[in-house]
């Protein structure tokens, strides 16, 4: 009962983003920057939210499609987060590197690798076969490991 | 005998476990933890309930103890002198701490993360990550002083490693008899140290 209830709590959070995500979309400069970050932690969460039922043991096929759905949409609004001159010229500390702005195409590959590898992810979530669900999450991680390592500065501790 | 393998055995996994993480084999960096854990445990039953120079009561000292050693010059008798006994517990809880933050940290993408992570959020996992990152910086200041201090005595004539390997030294013939656990006691604590090692690396699930 209680953990319906927390589902659906988490259903109504996730609408909420759906729609912050939207409405940030025309952002520029430092706003965009700080955006990018807050949408960029919220992917990490439901990242981890995805990692934390596969080591449950046991995965719970609604949360697993819940978080799919808020990787997905994160993935798809993606291209939204980068508008020119959100990286370091902004003012503000990022590990935005500055290809991502010099090298566009690159930078477009690496992003529609990552809608392609969420929208499998969400695709698998409904079907509830949750060892392809964790195929395609090692698939997101590629995703993020892929574009962090070309366009993103390495963390320093 | 358990303390010496259990020394060696941390040593090549604190290796193993640098190594793996920096080449992103995290799999085997958690493994890695979870065996570090388990020695960990272990080591701690053992400085209370294990042979005689492994106790802690047998090796830790007050200041004023480590200060008369210090000043001495002394080459200590059997087990840890006064001063490296301290130097022994400052790693043990450093790695203690390490463990335990590897535990909750939570990398980059999120995917990646420790088993108790799941009871902090995606931030705090991130920030206690970065914790583990310079606790690293700190354990090997305080494995680089061990060693120096090895190496120390090695160059006025005491060589601790043989001993470290081979569980045997030459002592003066007045020193007294040392006193060892038996095996069945070497079984329990290992036993419960690799019980709750892997109740912990399951998420505190049975």
């Amino acid at each position: 009962m209680l953990r319906n209830r927390r589902r659906a709590m988490l259903g109504g959070a996730l609408a909420a983003m759906a729609g912050a995500v939207a409405l940030t979309a025309g952002a520029t400069g430092v706003d965009a920057l700080k955006d990018r970050q807050v949408h960029m932690k919220a992917f990490g969460a439901a990242a981890k939210a995805l990692g934390e039922q596969f080591r449950s043991g046991a995965p719970d096929k609604a949360v697993v499609k819940l978080q799919a759905d808020r990787v997905l949409v994160a993935a798809r609004a993606m291209h939204g987060w980068f508008p020119r001159g959100s990286g370091k010229e902004a003012g503000v500390k990022t590990q935005a590197l500055p290809t991502i702005w010099t090298d566009p195409a690159a930078f477009a590959v690496a992003q529609n690798r990552m809608v392609a590898a969420a929208a499998a992810l969400d695709a698998a979530a409904d079907t509830g076969d949750m060892a392809a669900v964790g195929a395609q999450m090692r698939n997101v991680g590629e995703a993020c490991k892929g574009c962090h390592e070309k366009f993103r500065e390495r963390d320093k501790s | 005998m358990p303390t010496r393998l259990v020394h060696w055995l941390i040593a090549g996994l604190v290796v193993f476990s640098w190594w793996s993480a920096t080449h992103d084999h995290l799999s085997w960096h958690r493994l890695s933890g979870y065996l570090v854990l388990g020695l960990l445990i272990f080591r701690v039953i053992w400085g209370v309930a294990g042979s005689e120079t492994a106790r802690f009561s047998h090796f830790l000292r007050g200041p004023r103890a480590v200060l008369a050693y210090a000043r001495s010059g002394a080459q200590g008798g059997i087990g840890h002198n006064p001063l490296g006994g301290w130097s022994i517990v400052a790693m043990l809880a450093m790695l203690i701490v390490q463990v335990g933050l590897g535990l909750f940290s939570v990398d980059e993408d999120g995917l990646e993360a420790g088993p108790l992570s799941k009871f902090v959020d995606f931030d705090t996992g991130r920030a206690i990550a970065h914790l583990h990152h310079l606790g690293f910086t700190v354990l090997l200041g305080l494995i680089a002083l061990h060693l120096l201090a090895v190496a120390a005595y090695a160059l006025r004539g005491r060589h601790l490693t043989v001993p470290m390997i081979t569980g045997r030294a030459t002592l003066s013939p007045d020193a007294p008899a040392l006193r060892f656990a038996g095996p069945w006691r070497v079984v329990v604590a290992a036993a419960v140290a690799a019980g709750v090692a892997w109740f912990v690396a399951r998420g505190l699930r049975l």
